[in-house]
């Protein structure tokens, strides 16, 4: 059996070992390496384009929530100034509601106060006439004697006017 | 996009690639068979040779060791194709995952050994783990390990050597010449020695451990078989002479010899690699040549 000794150099060999390796090196770098660096490469774009898509989606949720926020405060303005408006309308015609009622009142109170007063006038009117036709018939009696009511009536309304006077 | 399940003649051609991954191997045990006289494996000898060239300076014995390789580079060649074959960036099927994590795994390893500049030495890396592996791992096949060749370690350390050159000139020839001679001119004997020694303690460092794994497994088969018939030797037949202690034993210690001990070997062969071309890179100096250059190119 035709061996090679256990230690053995020989030139040729180590130059072929040594191409082996550089032919294996360029096997690795073009079969394994190249189309696995490829497929990273592309994953690793499309992965970027999805985050840019996400980005750009983002962006565009957040523009359009600061607008609608601007919107809603606007909104939101708007309507604490219609409430306002609203109030103070209120505020007004309450206002001249009142005064309206106040007004009235005081002219019912006043009509009152006259009503009231022609009212004591006319009471006052009848009190006397009734004192005067009392007076007549007491002096009619006391006098026991016919009187004439006509005669007699400018004499006693002098009497009582006197006795009104007096009072 | 969707699923594609993959047609018959994308599944023929996986299959063939496979099949072509693993035909070395059956190649070279075949050759084996065919050319090697019967033995009973216990000699310690080297590669066995097929046929001699006649060249210049020395013939070129075509021993088992060199055809192994060659099967090893072969079968690399296929298994790339086939880990490769119909990747795609969006469906992940499980030989892409390994392709793709080997490949990160090994740039991790080259960027924590190299640094950034040598990322372009990651395939080398590759392709010096995996032959050197392979063809430690060869030798569970029951083929020649051609690791156990003196000369296919000295190739590839050479071709180290060759780098580890190459980079230390990127510096300049002068500062190159000028490394000889420090930390003192004394040192130049020393220093040219140390030069040397690097590839020459590469190649017996791996050479030397895959060997001497083989020799201790053929001793301790030898000292098993003697055992045997210590023991078990007065039994009348069959059962005096086959060798019972040959069964199991061996086989644990392959686990470390061949299995343990051809990976590590592997690993630290491209470790010290690594580590020897990054730091014979002198960063600065080339840098600073680099500027120069550049300004120069500006003025002009």
């Amino acid at each position: 059996m035709q061996t090679l000794d256990i230690i053995s150099v020989n030139i040729w060999q180590i130059i072929i070992s040594l191409c082996n390796l550089v032919i294996l090196f360029f096997i690795v770098k073009k079969f394994l390496y190249k189309p696995v660096k490829n497929l990273i490469a592309e994953r690793e774009a499309a992965t970027q384009k999805i985050y840019d898509e996400a980005n750009e989606a983002r962006l565009a949720a957040q523009k359009d929530q600061a607008e609608w926020s601007a919107k809603l405060s606007g909104a939101q303005q708007e309507a604490d100034a219609i409430i306002k408006n609203a109030m103070a309308k209120a505020d007004r015609r309450g206002d001249t509601i009142i005064k309206n009622a106040q007004e009235r009142a005081d002219g019912i109170i006043r009509q009152a106060k006259v009503d009231a007063e022609l009212e004591q006038k006319k009471a006052e009117d009848g009190i006397k006439r009734e004192i005067i036709d009392l007076s007549a018939v007491l002096t009619k009696k006391m006098l026991k004697r016919e009187i004439n009511e006509e005669d007699h009536k400018e004499l006693i309304d002098d009497f009582l006017l006197d006795i009104g006077e007096m009072l | 996009m969707q699923f594609k399940k993959p047609d018959a003649k994308f599944k023929a051609v996986d299959i063939l690639l496979l099949f072509l991954t693993a035909l070395p191997f059956l190649a070279a045990i075949a050759l084996k068979v065919l050319f090697m006289p019967a033995g009973d494996g216990m000699e310690i000898t080297g590669a066995f040779i097929f046929f001699t060239i006649k060249l210049p300076v020395m013939d070129l014995p075509i021993s088992e060791a060199q055809v192994n390789s060659w099967a090893v580079v072969v079968s690399v060649l296929f298994l790339c194709l086939y880990l490769t074959h119909g990747i795609r960036a969006r469906v992940t099927t499980k030989r892409q995952i390994l392709a793709e994590w080997a490949v990160e795994k090994l740039d991790n390893l080259v960027k924590e050994n190299m640094g950034d500049f040598f990322m372009g030495f990651a395939p080398f890396v590759c392709a010096i783990l995996m032959l050197s592996a392979l063809s430690s791992l060869s030798s569970l096949l029951g083929l020649f390990a051609p690791t156990s060749d003196l000369n296919i370690a000295a190739g590839w350390a050479l071709l180290v050597f060759f780098l580890i050159t190459y980079y230390k000139l990127k510096g300049g020839p002068l500062y190159y010449i000028k490394g000889f001679f420090e930390p003192l001119p004394v040192m130049l004997p020393m220093n040219i020695l140390g030069e040397v020694a690097t590839p020459v303690a590469m190649t017996l460092r791996h050479y030397g451990n895959i060997l001497s794994g083989s020799v201790i497994s053929i001793l301790l088969a030898g000292a098993l078989q003697a055992l045997t018939k210590m023991v078990l030797g007065k039994l009348p037949g069959f059962f005096g002479e086959f060798p019972f202690f040959q069964i199991g034993i061996p086989a644990v210690l392959s686990v470390y010899f061949d299995l343990f001990s051809g990976c590590l070997q592997a690993f630290i062969f491209v470790m010290l690699t690594m580590l020897f071309v990054s730091t014979s890179f002198p960063a600065d100096e080339y840098w600073k040549r680099m500027n120069k250059k550049a300004k120069k190119q500006k003025l002009s």
